[in-house]
């Protein structure tokens, strides 16, 4: 990959400008006045933007000159490395990457997401947390833009982790309501099961390549690196380390990007500010998980499991989705499930191989949901309703909020996909995908779940219209139902206002978007006329982003779009006749009505989680807590504090205040420290100095030593304040002699007091292998005439043929006899004797082994020369 | 006369002293026991320097002890009377106000 030399600052500044303004507004914020923190918090990421825009442009032009596959890094500073089981050092490095796909999130994130800046001024001007607000929605661009940036996973890591963070504020970010907080932990833990799967797929790359830079990983994903067998504890040799690793990592992005099953705390995150929603849980945040199979699509292409998996699970939570949608009554919820649904088009499009589709459809509806939410807010703002607007007291507000309607309906025709508006590119270039895997696979898998992606898609894409537009009609056109309504805050306000500026402008750039978005990634070959036109997202994609080239077949093409035009009239359609200018549910009447109660309580998903997950976890922490109660509280908390108290009682109730009491425990103290220092302590150790043994007494005041180094009852040295006293010792002095036995193969030891009378030594107990080799043999050992002797009953004797029945062990040198290693060691007796200065006196003796060599020459000639003798 | 009878006499007189304070209650009684204490230990000053006569430290070192003795008896004769004032007594098992 072509690295470009210079380091570019401007990728850094991008994300330190949001960064720093979140510092300001939330250490000083409260301190400002509101319009300097609006100033802050917008003009921070209007300059990441024009950034952006500058970095972009490098990027553009290296491209023009010809450069493929061109990047811009900036390389901050090394984090930390850490060590494989391989023993490969892998450094983690701060480094941001701008390629052609993080160039296109970044404008996405930082254009829209100043837009919507600029949206929150207005939106949140009377609401008291206004600098909290601001600070939170910096710190959130800045980890957002951490999250594309960054170069390799764990970079990545930290700002996927950041961007999770801030979402759970902002949900909860009117905390003092129970309800939002809650829905900003729902968020959060859905989020950590997510991350979890992150993880592990993370640990199972950077053990498979050995790096974590996205770079490496494509690369090898390319040379076939994941094609190689796999240990992966507890799953043993796992045949395609690329499908565990996709599927660990689309477990993250299912967390992240609210798919089936973890796409629970999206319609719940509509909790938080109007602006969040479209902001982080529709055009930035929860697209980071389509980000990171995109940025990974090399890895993700190898395995077809996985992108099946993929493309099921996006299809069904579009499907899932789109029918919860039909039926809700609140914008928001609406909304919200929407989006759900429409991640699972990105994800059905990544998951049939189409990652520049599935990413396109990131970028369309990044401007049209951002501007859906946006004029959900207006409307809300106008009605002065709070937390959400329900729709069917609404009505007929094309006449008060004109710019507001006219924005919402050209978002409308764009996520309904109406012919030339971004919506209908990006969502037909989904459709052909899907179209083009039924036609180009020979796998019988793949074209199943190329038909499943194409039925589900289009089914989703009806639904998708038809409540877009039942969400349109209900609330712009007819009569507005909450006229004669009070503003006390049950009903809606009677007489809404269009928008301040600053809401206005977002509203009107982002339906711009909505419009002419689409046009940078029209079809390269249209459908039914067959004109080829210039494709530029697909060109300038393929840089970063593998898969498939888009079918050139006009059979497939036609198709594909004949369904998307088809399921778009048909929503439309019948939601025109359903919904325009009609004030009740006319859907509830037409069908079911137990039905209609089920999808309208979400399927009940949520009461299936609470049954089956929380219910046993909780039930699990109840009995843990229990035991935590009695038995280790009791036994480490209340067990101790008892003591303590007793015993306190007890010392306290000898301060009885009585004087004599007082005098006597002084009396016995004193007669106590007299009896203690009446006898003197005896006490000797051996301490090697270098070569020779040192024999140490304790110490004391005033006492005197003398010393018997070799225990034959006459003290060698005179009383003497010297406590250390190195006896040279002959061979008259030796007590006992041990023979020291120790298998090298076990490391076990056992030792044996030496006599004249034969010993058996036990040496199976040491070693089994000796009991099978020995079998029954015995091995006994005697002193004779201080030397050592050993009788081996035939046993083969190390490093010797002949095998004498009896053999002699010289002092100090170990034998090895096969296996057993044997030491002959001497023992010596000292005495020490102690004087006090009353004159009292005791006496201590210890029995000590000499170290190995250690007896002195004429002892040990004595052996050697017992030994000639016997030869 | 050999210093052990010395020491025999300091011991008497100082286990005499060291009982009587330990037993009696009345202040009065405990204040002349330790009076005794050191009076003992005056002895055995004067004893050892009689024995040992380089020096007159022994000797110094008695003047002291009935100096500091002195002064003593005062302070202990004022808590007396302060005590028998509060008490109307000076048994001192009466005194038992600080405790637990």
């Amino acid at each position: 990959m072509h690295e470009d030399a210079s380091q570019q600052l401007a990728l850094l500044l991008i994300i330190l400008f949001p960064l720093a303004g979140a510092v300001v507004n939330g250490l000083f914020g409260r301190r400002l006045p509101r319009s300097l923190v609006g100033f802050i918090g917008v003009g921070s990421v209007t300059v990441s933007f024009i950034l952006s825009i500058t970095a972009f442009a490098e990027l553009f032009a290296l491209r023009g000159e010809g450069v493929h596959e061109a990047v811009l890094t900036y390389q901050f500073y090394e984090w930390f490395s850490l060590k494989l089981p391989s023993g490969a050092e892998v450094a983690i490095n701060v480094r941001f990457l701008m390629d052609s796909l993080s160039g296109v999130m970044t404008l996405i994130v930082t254009g829209v997401g100043g837009l919507i800046h600029l949206y929150s001024v207005g939106y949140m001007s009377d609401d008291d947390g206004y600098p909290r607000f601001f600070s939170y929605l910096n710190l959130f661009m800045a980890s957002m833009l951490i999250l594309v940036l960054g170069s390799s996973l764990p970079v990545m890591f930290v700002g996927w982790e950041g961007v999770g963070l801030c979402s759970y504020l902002l949900i909860g970010y009117w905390y003092e309501n129970r309800d939002y907080a809650s829905a900003g932990r729902k968020a959060f833990v859905a989020n950590r099961v997510g991350d979890f799967g992150v993880l592990i797929g993370m640990f199972i790359l950077v053990g498979v390549v050995g790096s974590f830079e996205f770079a490496d990983i494509n690369a090898a994903a390319a040379q076939g690196y994941f094609r190689k067998d796999f240990m992966m504890w507890p799953f043993g040799v796992v045949p395609s380390i690329a499908t565990v690793a996709c599927l660990f990592l689309f477990l993250g992005c299912t967390g992240k990007s609210a798919q089936i099953p973890l796409y629970v705390w999206l319609p719940d995150a509509m909790a938080g500010p109007t602006p969040v929603s479209a902001l982080i849980h529709a055009a930035t945040m929860v697209t980071a998980g389509v980000y990171l199979c995109c940025r990974l699509s090399p890895l993700f292409i190898t395995s077809d499991v996985a992108m099946s998996v993929i493309a099921v699970t996006g299809t069904l939570t579009a499907l899932l989705a789109a029918t919860i949608a039909v039926t809700q009554r609140e914008m928001k919820k609406i909304l919200a499930y929407s989006t759900v649904s429409q991640l699972g088009f990105m994800f059905a499009a990544v998951g049939v191989g189409y990652f520049a589709a599935g990413f396109f459809h990131v970028f369309t509806h990044a401007f049209f949901k951002a501007c859906l939410f946006l004029g959900a807010g207006s409307v809300m703002h106008a009605v002065h309703a709070h937390g959400d607007a329900d729709i069917f007291k609404l009505g007929g507000l094309k006449k008060q909020l004109p710019t507001t309607r006219w924005t919402f309906l050209v978002s409308c025709l764009a996520i309904a996909g109406v012919p030339l508006t971004s919506g209908f590119f990006s969502k037909d270039e989904i459709l052909l995908g899907a179209t083009a895997q039924i036609f180009r696979s020979d796998d019988s898998l793949m074209v199943a779940v190329g038909w499943f992606t194409l039925i589900g898609l289009t089914l989703a894409a009806v639904m998708t219209a038809f409540y877009m537009f039942r969400l349109y009609f209900l609330t712009f056109t007819g009569e507005y139902r909450s006229a004669g309504e009070s503003s006390d805050g049950h009903g809606y306000d009677a007489h809404p206002h269009e928008s301040p500026a600053s809401m206005k402008i977002p509203l009107i750039f982002l339906g711009l978007g909505a419009i002419f978005a689409g046009y940078l990634g029209m079809p390269h070959i249209t459908p039914f006329v067959g004109t080829h036109l210039p494709s530029w997202w697909g060109h300038w994609m393929e840089a970063s982003v593998a898969g498939h080239a888009l079918p050139e077949s006009m059979n497939t093409i036609n198709i594909a779009s004949g369904l998307a035009l088809a399921a778009m009239a048909i929503g439309i359609g019948s939601a025109w006749v359903l919904y325009r200018n009609k004030s009740k549910d006319v859907l509830a009447e037409k069908v079911p009505a137990r039905l209609y109660a089920l999808v309208f309580d979400k399927w009940r998903v949520d009461e299936l989680y609470d049954t089956v997950i929380i219910g046993p976890i909780k039930q699990v922490a109840t009995l843990v807590g229990r035991i935590d109660m009695t038995f280790v509280d009791a036994l480490l908390t209340r067990l101790p504090s008892f003591n303590a108290r007793e015993v306190g009682r007890f010392l306290s109730r000898m301060q009885n205040g009585v004087v004599h009491t007082y005098g006597m425990v002084l009396v016995i103290g004193v007669v106590s420290v007299m009896a203690m220092f009446w006898t003197p302590r005896a006490h000797v150790e051996g301490a090697l100095e270098g070569e020779t043994l040192q024999l140490v007494a304790a110490p004391g005041f005033g006492y005197e030593y003398r010393w018997d180094g070799d225990s034959d009852g006459e003290f060698e040295s005179g009383w003497s304040t010297k406590r250390i006293y190195a006896p040279t010792y002959g061979p008259e002095d030796v007590r006992k002699i041990f023979l020291y036995v120790r298998s090298p193969r076990t490391g076990a030891s056992d030792h044996y007091s030496l006599t004249e009378q034969w010993t058996r030594l036990d040496l199976a107990r040491l070693d089994a292998a000796w009991r099978r080799t020995q079998g029954s043999l015995p091995i006994v050992a005697r002193l004779e005439d201080g030397k050592v002797q050993l009788r081996m009953n035939g046993a083969q004797v190390f490093g010797r043929t002949d095998t004498p029945d009896v053999i002699e062990l010289p002092t100090g040198r170990g034998t090895g006899i096969e296996n057993v290693l044997m030491v002959p060691r001497a023992t010596v007796e000292a005495t020490v004797e102690v004087r006090n200065a009353f004159g009292n006196v005791s006496t201590a003796s210890r029995e000590m082994t000499l170290p190995d060599g250690y007896l002195p020459e004429q002892h040990a000639l004595l052996l050697d020369a017992t030994k000639e003798g016997s030869r | 006369m050999g210093i052990g009878a010395y020491l025999a006499l300091a011991s008497v007189l100082f286990g005499i002293g060291a009982v009587g304070f330990l037993t009696r209650r009345n202040m009065l009684i405990q204040l002349m026991s330790i009076e005794l204490m050191l009076n003992s230990a005056n002895v055995l000053l004067l004893a050892f320097n009689r024995a040992y006569p380089g020096n007159h430290d022994g000797q110094v070192f008695a003047f002291f002890v009935i100096a500091v003795a002195a002064a003593e008896a005062a302070v202990g004769l004022a808590i007396v009377i302060a005590y028998y004032r509060v008490r109307k007594t000076i048994e001192t098992d009466r005194a038992t106000l600080l405790r637990y």
